[in-house]
């Protein structure tokens, strides 16, 4: 066990896995000497040379089917997306080509691709470098996503994901990477995809969150609890597949459901999440599922005003009570 | 510097002066602002690139067009020629070109013809031929100048625009800024071309390499592209060979470079070529442009100010702008 | 082999019974054929029969319990054998003996709304409900602490904390036996009060001394009902009609009428034509043979403090509806303020009894003879009415009319009924 940050969890990861299997390579912008932006592929190059640790144009949409072709005969890219916002560059590739490749040539191929880079907040990135784009592509059948929370979470899963034979877009959060903790050394540690976790047991509402809403929904847990309210909480981890059978269980428990995100409320994940809730435990629910997630609106750049777009602790406080009808 | 090709007033010359001292100055006063923490998110200073934007936006009018990048203050002060809304939206401020909305990245001023700056690399280029295909469907001679950078020719967009105001003779001036760098990756790695001006022929324009730190460099092919543009004759490509002195953004660990590379193009700056040209072919004089330089000074010092003491956006009215209608409950 | 013996299903409505009474003791012997237990449920009360023959080794729910049908209430075989099995597998099915104890639904036709509002409806959530049903928890009368009083689970599970711990039957006994069950020391399982813990401290009460005794006398108007009453029932032969009105015509007619008129008059007035319509109602048996009148003197009973009274509205076929209802009203003052002539109390020929205002759903009447009818009105609630294929919420009234069946039968008696509920039912029939 090691204590790492997010970001160097993820660099261990893909170095560890390169070692493994020389199917496996880089390609991206700034990966290279720079080491990506954010760090996630720093001192790469030195090991593994610029064969396989290779700096793209920035031309997303054509580097992207790069590894889309690549993996169709055999190899495994692990293609970097500086921002999650340039994904929708590359939409072309990753939703009609990738996606949907396997099905359409009859079963008869298989892309085990990885797409990974960073989402969200934290950086006053603005309009289109801080968007949250899993739920829209939790959307498109073909791919599965993946969004780590914690170091651990990130290596576990993004080992999961390399060694995954189908396309795989690993979303990660900007504002997580310098986060510390706890990695397991073994280059064996995975973690499964479709398994929730229960961060902190509670019997009175069930909170679903990830990201940074994951601590957000703790923080919201510890001061409900100075209020006598037991809050369950639970990490979904990966959004497709998604393990609905852990937070239907929670809820049999709880009787109230809210989700958080930093996603949009309107079709964020937590709509779908509590539509099958609802579906599963509609006769244990107390209170009709609370979502919360951020407004229809596009994000700003002014720290005020993004503040006023994502939601905050108190608002999940707020909601955990409403479904207690403790206003 | 290159002797010019034509004579301009001095008025003009003069005004290419001072919109370059002001972009200097509006640049430096906000990586002041970041370090000492005024200021959020990624700042894109265009420090030793300012030539491009001053030259180029002198001999447009405000119904001429542009469309800009992120790194795009030059061009958006240049072409609206107002210091304090551009900094005011530097600062996310209400009174911001965007009311705080866009940020550095995002100055836009549809009055003065500044269609946006674009944080999406290459984003910009298809919205340009949209601008002058409208300008051409209402038999107009006015143009559209999107600026772009040596990255954004490696965007399928850059391709497809130029093919597209080609076929359609549009009256595009494509103007990129080869500053050297995508990031961190030098354009050797990242280009297949020395020249971008060469992929012009490949779309059936003319392309012209031009030094993007001498005014008259720029001035000279501008005019050229602008007559056959304005004639009706279609589209243009000009590569301004330049260089930012500052990292891609304010932070950056610049481990792609060395200190001897950045203080070799220190010494080409196009402010200290153009003053040293304005002074020798006696079209101005020293305390002249001194007393330009204090009001650039003054006025840059006014416009941060304006944008310290201006108000925050009200967050009560965060939806302002999602719709034409006004915010929509949802 | 040892076989369990099950709550039976009686009829296709039952879904539990309640077991009265074990006629054999545990280990005693059973043949198949002969009685077993008694048990009740919500429609009859019935002696169920062995259906094998045995010895009773276990009675598994005890005198008192309410057990949903085909669970396993019993288990007979040889002596000695081992059920451990078939116990086990009754087990997960039964009732959690440390549970709220269940409360019985409270019976709306003896009860006067408790939850304000008729026709309010009555939220409650799905994981209450659930908690209700498991508990056997009444949530009709239980207030909701959630906004727009809905019930949420936290509510049931105070209403099943709060009742004491007695099963149905014993509650039900307590009740009938005006026993208070708080005072009860129950003796069933950890101390739950079953029926006959209720039977031993009603016998335990002591009946109070001849001195201490309340005692009214029976004597004038006590008397002379007393007297008609009993007289009534030893002489004619009575036998009643039901029938359920909707009244949301009449409720819109009142509000068009200002409310200038009561449910009672309009209900009076319909009455009067529907015996217009059906003579045979409106007879009186002589003599000579059976009368039927053409005129209408309707009675409209009163109740005083210290008995009933009937003042007749004489001539009411020939009134308005505002005029029958001034004529009721004045009558009904009177009677209460004791200023009724003798004939205003005499020569009717048909009443009109309504207890609706205590809350009673329905009630049955004693003809007040020589009449051949008495009408008697329950009040107006919001009920589920089939409409069209959907349950809808209407105000429904129901009309009970005792009849004499020496005079009219069964079909007339009904068409009257029926023709009451058509003009109710559709005022403006009645212009």
């Amino acid at each position: 066990m090691s204590i790492k940050t997010y970001a160097v969890a993820i660099r261990d990861v893909l170095a560890q896995e390169m070692r493994r299997d020389q199917n496996v390579f880089l390609m991206g912008e700034d990966i290279a000497e720079q080491g990506g932006i954010f760090g996630c592929t720093r001192d790469l190059l030195q090991e593994f040379g610029d064969k396989r640790v290779r700096n793209t144009p920035i031309s997303e949409n054509t580097f992207v089917g790069a590894g889309v072709g690549a993996a169709s005969v055999g190899m495994r890219p692990v293609v970097e997306l500086m921002y999650m916002d340039f994904l929708y560059l590359a939409m072309d590739q990753i939703l009609n080509q990738a996606a949907k490749m396997r099905y359409m040539f009859g079963g008869k191929v298989k892309v085990p691709l990885v797409v990974r880079g960073q989402q969200g907040i934290g950086r006053g990135n603005a309009g289109q470098h801080s968007q949250s784009v899993e739920s829209l592509l939790m959307h498109i059948p073909g791919l599965k996503v993946v969004c780590p929370s914690t170091p651990a979470d990130a290596a576990g899963l993004l080992r999961t994901a390399i060694r995954d034979d189908n396309p795989v877009v690993f979303i990660e959060h900007k504002a997580l990477y310098a986060t510390k903790g706890e990695v397991p050394d073994d280059p064996e540690f995975s973690v499964p995809f479709g398994k929730s976790n229960v961060v902190r047991e509670g019997k009175d509402v069930t909170i679903v969150g990830n990201y940074l809403y994951l601590g957000k929904a703790l923080e919201a847990a510890d001061l409900l609890e100075k209020e006598g309210i037991s809050a369950e909480v639970i990490d979904p981890r990966t959004l497709v597949p998604l393990d609905t059978d852990t937070i239907v269980e929670s809820v049999r428990k709880t009787g109230r459901l809210v989700t958080v995100h930093e996603a949009h409320r309107t079709m964020g994940f937590g709509t779908e999440i509590a539509a099958q809730v609802t579906e599963k435990a509609f006769k244990y629910l107390d209170a009709p599922p609370a979502r919360v997630g951020a407004k229809m609106c596009t994000l700003p750049f002014n720290l005020g005003l993004e503040n006023a777009v994502v939601p905050q602790v108190a608002d999940i406080v707020e909601a955990a009570k409403s479904v207690l009808y403790r206003m | 510097m290159t002797k010019p090709d034509k004579k301009y007033s001095r008025e003009t010359l003069l005004n290419i002066y001072t919109v370059m001292k002001q972009i200097r100055l509006f640049e430096e006063t906000a990586f002041r602002f970041f370090q000492e923490n005024k200021l959020r998110g990624s700042v894109h200073l265009c420090i030793g690139q300012e030539a491009i934007s001053a030259s180029v936006t002198e001999l447009l009018d405000d119904d001429d067009y542009i469309t800009s990048t992120h790194r795009g203050h030059g061009h958006g002060i240049a072409k609206s020629r107002d210091l304090k809304s551009a900094f005011a939206e530097l600062m996310g401020k209400q009174t911001g070109f965007c009311h705080g909305r866009g940020g550095s990245m995002h100055i836009c001023d549809l009055d003065k013809g500044n269609l946006g700056a674009n944080a999406i690399v290459g984003g910009g280029l298809p919205i340009a031929v949209g601008g002058a295909l409208a300008q051409k469907m209402r038999n107009t001679d006015r143009v559209t100048v999107p600026f772009f950078s040596d990255g954004a020719s490696n965007q399928g967009t850059f391709h497809e625009s130029m093919n597209l105001a080609s076929v359609w003779k549009l009256p595009v001036i494509f103007v990129c800024e080869n500053n050297g760098f995508g990031i961190s990756v030098p354009i050797s790695q990242s280009t297949s071309v020395k020249d971008i001006a060469v992929r012009a022929s490949a779309y059936d324009m003319p392309g012209y390499v031009v030094d993007g730190n001498d005014v008259f460099s720029i001035l000279n092919a501008f005019e050229k592209a602008l007559s056959r543009a304005r004639a009706g004759e279609g589209p243009s490509l000009i590569e301004a060979k330049t260089y930012r002195w500052k990292g891609h953004w304010t932070g950056d660990p610049e481990v792609y470079r060395t200190r001897e590379e950045v203080a070799a193009w220190m010494e080409k700056c196009p402010i200290k070529r153009f003053r040293e040209y304005l002074l020798s072919n006696k079209i101005a004089k020293e305390e002249e442009l001194d007393a330009i330089d204090e009001q650039a000074a003054a006025d840059v010092a006014e416009a941060a100010q304006f944008a310290l003491d201006s108000p925050e956006p009200d967050p009560a009215h965060v939806m302002d702008g999602m719709y034409v209608e006004g915010a929509y409950p949802i | 082999m040892a076989e369990r013996i099950i709550m039976p299903k009686q009829g296709l409505q039952m879904t539990e019974g309640t077991i009265l009474e074990w006629l054999v003791p545990e280990g005693g012997a059973v043949t198949e054929g002969q009685p077993l237990f008694k048990m009740e449920t919500d429609k009859l009360t019935i002696t169920i029969d062995a259906p094998v023959s045995g010895t009773l080794l276990k009675i598994v729910k005890e005198e008192g319990e309410t057990v949903p049908i085909t669970e396993t209430i019993a288990i007979v075989g040889a002596p000695g054998e081992d059920v451990s099995a078939l116990l086990a597998d009754a087990a997960p099915e039964a009732p959690d003996p440390g549970a709220p104890p269940p409360q019985p639904v409270p019976e709306k036709a003896q009860q006067v709304s408790a939850t304000g509002a008729p026709g309010q409806r009555k939220f409650i959530t799905p994981r209450a409900r659930m908690r209700a049903e498991e508990l056997r928890v009444g949530y009709e009368s239980i207030a909701g602490s959630a906004p727009d009083g809905t019930i949420i689970e936290r509510d049931i599970l105070q209403a099943a904390a709060a009742a004491p711990r007695a099963t149905p039957l014993a509650k039900k006994t307590a009740d009938i036996s005006g026993v208070p069950l708080e005072g009860v020391v129950g003796t069933g399982a950890r101390g739950k009060v079953v029926r006959q813990d209720v039977l031993h401290a009603a016998a335990r009460k002591p009946a109070p001394a001849a001195g201490e005794r309340d005692l009214q006398p029976m004597r004038g108007m006590r008397k002379i009902i007393a007297d008609r009453m009993k007289a009534s029932l030893d002489v004619t032969a009575q036998a009643s009609h039901r029938i359920s009105v909707r009244m949301d015509k009449v409720r819109e007619a009142r509000e068009a009428l200002d409310k200038s008129v009561g449910y009672n008059d309009l209900i009076a007035f319909a009455t009067v034509r529907a015996l217009m319509d059906y003579p045979q109602m409106n007879a009186e048996l002589t003599d000579e043979g059976i009368w039927r009148k053409n005129f209408v003197n309707l009675g409209i009973a009163v109740a005083l403090e210290d008995g009933l009274i009937v003042p007749v509205v004489h001539g009411a076929e020939s009134m308005t509806l505002h005029m029958l209802s001034e004529q009721a009203a004045a009558l009904a003052r009177k009677a209460r303020e004791g200023q009724l002539l003798p004939e205003e109390y005499a020569g009717g020929t048909f009443t009109l009894s309504n207890l609706g205002m205590f809350g009673l759903d329905e009630f049955e009447a004693i003809i007040n003879p020589p009449e051949a009818g008495i009408l008697a009105v329950g009040r107006i609630a919001d009920m589920p009415v089939a409409v069209d294929g959907r349950v809808e919420i209407h105000p429904v009234m129901k009309l009970t009319l005792s009849y004499d069946h020496r005079l009219v039968d069964g079909a007339p008696a009904a068409q009257f009924l029926a023709r009451v509920k058509e003009y109710l039912e559709n005022p403006y029939k009645l212009l």
